[in-house]
C-alpha cells in the first residue's frame, strides 16, 4: 500500500522533472544541435554559396581538405596564434591582478580602467591599432625612430613574423582584462591566514606566490584557459580586420579560411567541412585538457 | 630568565587603539594564557609577538633579542591559527614539512622529524591525505604538527580549540598540557574561555579594554582578583558584585547596600570610604541559614550541585551554589547570609582595584 503510494509520488516527480527541463532541452536543440547537424549536413554537399544549390558529394570535401596544404597551414597558424596570445593574456592577466590586489591608492580606478580594452568594440580597437602600427605615419614607428631604436620604419602588419607578433599582441591586449578580473576575484577569497602561516614558516614573497597563490588560482586558471582557448581559437574579427589573413596567408587562421571558402570562393560545402574539422580539433584539445587537469586533482 | 617581554607596547589601527601600555614578562618554558572577552586585544598582542603586526610603540623581545624589526620567519616562533590555516593543496605530510623545507633542512633529515611529530600526534596514518579530507580535530593536530616539527623557541596559539566540539576540546586540552610538559617550551595561548585558561596555564594574563588587568597563576587570579573586572570575569557562575557604600566605623570597615550590612577587611592602607563594590563568590553565599530572607528565583541543576539565584529585599539578585540534595522551589523564601571573611572589596568603577588585603579564606 505504502509502497504503491511512493512509486506514484516518484512517478509524479519524474514527470514534473521532465517538464521542468523540457524548455532547456528544446532551446539547446534549437541553438546548438540544429546548427551543428546542419553544418555537418552541408559539409557533405558541393554548394555554390550565392544560390545555395548543390549536389551530394559525401565525404569528398573532407578528403580534399585533409589533402590540402592550406588546411594544415591554417591549423598551424591557428595554434601559434592561440598559444601565443593566450600565454600572454594569462601572464599579463595574473601580473596585473597581483598588482591590483595590492593596497595601492588608485586601485579602484585602475580596476575599472583595466576593463577598457575588453569593453571597446573590436572594430574600433583594430582601427586604433592599425593607426598606431601604420608604417608611414604610425606613432609607434615615429616614437621608436625618435628614440633611436630603429633607423627605418618597421612594417608591423605587412611582413612576417611582424604581422603574427602584432596580431598576438593586440589579441593579448584586448582580452587580458578578462583574466585580470577572474583572477582578481579569486585572489580576494584566499584567506590571509594562509599567507601569514607561510610567513611564519619562513616563506618569502616568491615562495608565497608559488606555494600559496598559484595553487589557489589553479582551479580558476583551468576555467579561464579553457574558455579563452576556445574563444581565441575561433577568433575572427580581430585578425580579419587587422591583417585580413596576410601577408598572403601567413596570419590566415581557420576561421578566416572558412570565411574565404564560403564567401570569396563561394564553396559553402567546403567551408562547412572546414568548420566541422575545426570543431573536431577543438574537441580533441579540450578532451585532452580536461583529462589532464582532472588527473592532477585526484 | 624572561623569554618573552613586552615593554610598554601600544598598538593603534589608525586612530583606534587596540592594545595600550602592555607590560608582560613571560618566563622560559612557561604556559601563559591571554584571557579576556572578545575584542580586548588578545589576538593583536599575539600577532605582534608573531611579527604579523608591528607595535606602534614599545618594545618586544624574544630570548635576548629585540624583535620589533624582525619578520615572522626570523623570530624562531611557530603559530597555530584559529582557522588552522593548513595549505589546502598540500598533503598532511607536505604541510608539516613546509617549515622545514623553507628553512633549508636537508630532505634526508626532514623524514625522521616528520615521522616523530606524526607519531606524537597520531597522524601517521593520515600523512598522505589532504586537509579537506580530515575532521576538525585531525586538522587541528596537523596545525599543531606543523608548529611542533621545527622545535621553535616560542609557540603561539590563537584560540586553537574554539572550532572543536566540547568533548574534543576537553581531550585536546589535556593533550596540549601534556605536550607542553614534554617539550618544556614557552607557549602563549590566546583564549576567551576561562576554563581553558584556568586548566592549562602556569600564569594567566587577563586582558580587558585594551589593557592587561592581572598577570598571575590561575589560583591567584581566582582567589585574589586584582580588580572588579577580573573578579567578575573569572569563575563560573560569576562572582556576585554588589554596589554599595564603604565606611569606617571605629577600627572596622563596614559595607552596606540596602538590607545588606557586612564587616569587611582588612583593607589596604589608602582605602577610603564611599562608593565601593562587594564581591562574593557563589560558594561564599550561605543559603539556607542566616539572618537575611531571600526568595528563590531560579534553580539550575548541573547534576553534582545546584546553582540557585535568589532575590533579597530591594530587588538585589545573587547566585549561590548548594549541594544537589537541596530541593528548593522557585518562589520559596529561604534564609541566607554572606560569608564576610571570604568577601572581596573593590573600588568603584568597572575596573576598580581590590581593596582588601588578606588572601581570602575558602569555605570550610
Ligand atoms: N587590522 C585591524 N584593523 C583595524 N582594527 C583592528 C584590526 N585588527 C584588530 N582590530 C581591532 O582591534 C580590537 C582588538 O582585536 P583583537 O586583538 O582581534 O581582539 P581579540 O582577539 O581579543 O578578540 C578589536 O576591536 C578589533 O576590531
Ligand atoms: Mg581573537
Amino acid at each position: 500500500m505504502i509502497k504503491n503510494k511512493q512509486t506514484k509520488l516518484e512517478r509524479h516527480y519524474a514527470t514534473l522533472g521532465m517538464m521542468l527541463i523540457a524548455p532547456t532541452v528544446l532551446v539547446f536543440c534549437a541553438v546548438i544541435v540544429y546548427p551543428l547537424v546542419s553544418a555537418i549536413y552541408l559539409s557533405l554537399f558541393d554548394i555554390y554559396t550565392p544560390t545555395l544549390q548543390g549536389e551530394w558529394v559525401g565525404l569528398d570535401n573532407y578528403r580534399e581538405l585533409l589533402g590540402k596544404g592550406e588546411f594544415w597551414a591554417s591549423l598551424r597558424t591557428n595554434l601559434i596564434w592561440t598559444v601565443g596570445t593566450l600565454s600572454l593574456q594569462i601572464l599579463f592577466g595574473i601580473g596585473m591582478a597581483l598588482v591590483l590586489h595590492q593596497n595601492i591608492w588608485f586601485r579602484s580606478l585602475a580596476r575599472s580602467l583595466i576593463l577598457f580594452p575588453y569593453f571597446i568594440s573590436t572594430v574600433v580597437a583594430v582601427l586604433v591599432w592599425r593607426w598606431l602600427f601604420n608604417d608611414l605615419y604610425g606613432i609607434l614607428n615615429h616614437l621608436m625612430m625618435a628614440a633611436g631604436l630603429i633607423d627605418m620604419p618597421v612594417d608591423y602588419l605587412g611582413s612576417m613574423p611582424n604581422a603574427m607578433i602584432s596580431v598576438i599582441l593586440v589579441g593579448a591586449w584586448k582580452y587580458f582584462p578578462f583574466v585580470v578580473i577572474a583572477v582578481l576575484a579569486r585572489l580576494q577569497t584566499i584567506p590571509d591566514s594562509l599567507y601569514e602561516a607561510a610567513r611564519i614558516d619562513g616563506a618569502g614573497p616568491v615562495a608565497r606566490f608559488f606555494d600559496i597563490t598559484l595553487p589557489q588560482l589553479r582551479d580558476v586558471l583551468v576555467v579561464i584557459i579553457m574558455l579563452r582557448a576556445i574563444w581565441d581559437f575561433k577568433e575572427f574579427d580581430l585578425i580579419f580586420l587587422l591583417t585580413g589573413g596576410g601577408p598572403v596567408t601567413s596570419t590566415q587562421t581557420l576561421p578566416l579560411l572558412v570565411y574565404k571558402e564560403a564567401f570569396s570562393l563561394n564553396n559553402m560545402g567546403m567551408a562547412a567541412a572546414y568548420a566541422v574539422a575545426m570543431m573536431a580539433v577543438m574537441l580533441v584539445f579540450m578532451i585532452l585538457y580536461i583529462r589532464k587537469t582532472g588527473e592532477k586533482d585526484a | 630568565m624572561a623569554d618573552v617581554v613586552f615593554k610598554n607596547v601600544h598598538k593603534k589601527f589608525g586612530d583606534f587603539i587596540a592594545v595600550e601600555g602592555l607590560d608582560l614578562s613571560i618566563e622560559e618554558g612557561e604556559f601563559v594564557s591571554l584571557l579576556g572577552p572578545s575584542g580586548c586585544g588578545k589576538t593583536t598582542t599575539l600577532r605582534m609577538l608573531a611579527g604579523l603586526e608591528f607595535p606602534s610603540s614599545g618594545e618586544i623581545s624574544i630570548g635576548d633579542r629585540v624583535v620589533n624589526d624582525l619578520p615572522p620567519g626570523k623570530r624562531d616562533i611557530a603559530m597555530v591559527f584559529q582557522s588552522y590555516a593548513l595549505y589546502p593543496h598540500m598533503s598532511v605530510e607536505k604541510n608539516i614539512a613546509y617549515p622545514l623545507k623553507k628553512r633549508g633542512v636537508p630532505r634526508s633529515e626532514q623524514g625522521p622529524m616528520i615521522a616523530r611529530v606524526a607519531e606524537m600526534l597520531q597522524l601517521t596514518p593520515l600523512l598522505s591525505r589532504k586537509p579537506r579530507q580530515l575532521s576538525g580535530g585531525q586538522q587541528q593536530r596537523v596545525a599543531l604538527g606543523r608548529a611542533l616539527v621545527r622545535d621553535p623557541k616560542v609557540f603561539l596559539l590563537d584560540e586553537p580549540l574554539s572550532n572543536l566540539d566540547a568533548k574534543l576540546r576537553g581531550i585536546m586540552r589535556a593533550e596540549l598540557v601534556e605536550l607542553h610538559q614534554r617539550l618544556g617550551r614557552t607557549m602563549v595561548y590566546v583564549t576567551h574561555d576561562q576554563l581553558e585558561a584556568m586548566t592549562m596555564s602556569d600564569r594567566i594574563a587577563v586582558m580587558y579594554d585594551k589593557k592587561l588587568q592581572q598577570f598571575a597563576p590561575p589560583q591567584e587570579v581566582y582567589r585574589e582578583p586584582a580588580n572588579r573586572f577580573v573578579a567578575g570575569f573569572i569563575g563560573m557562575p560569576s562572582m556576585n558584585l554588589i554596589d554599595g557604600d564603604l565606611s569606617q566605623e571605629g577600627d572596622r570597615w563596614m559595607f552596606r547596600s540596602g538590607s545588606i550590612s557586612v564587616p569587611v577587611g582588612p583593607l589596604v592602607a589608602d582605602a577610603r570610604g564611599g562608593e565601593a563594590c562587594l564581591g562574593v563568590r557563589p560558594e561564599n553565599l550561605l543559603l539556607g541559614e542566616g539572618p537575611t530572607p531571600a526568595v528563590v528565583q531560579l534553580v539550575e541543576r548541573t547534576g553534582h550541585e545546584n546553582i540557585v539565584v535568589v532575590e533579597i529585599e530591594g530587588g538585589l539578585r545573587m547566585t549561590g551554589r548548594v549541594p544537589a540534595s537541596t530541593d528548593w522551589k522557585t518562589g520559596e523564601t529561604i534564609q541566607m547570609s554572606i560569608q564576610s571573611e571570604a568577601a572581596h572589596v573593590f573600588a568603584a568603577g568597572p575596573t576598580g582595584r581590590r581593596l582588601n588585603i588578606a588572601s581570602v579564606a575558602v569555605r570550610p
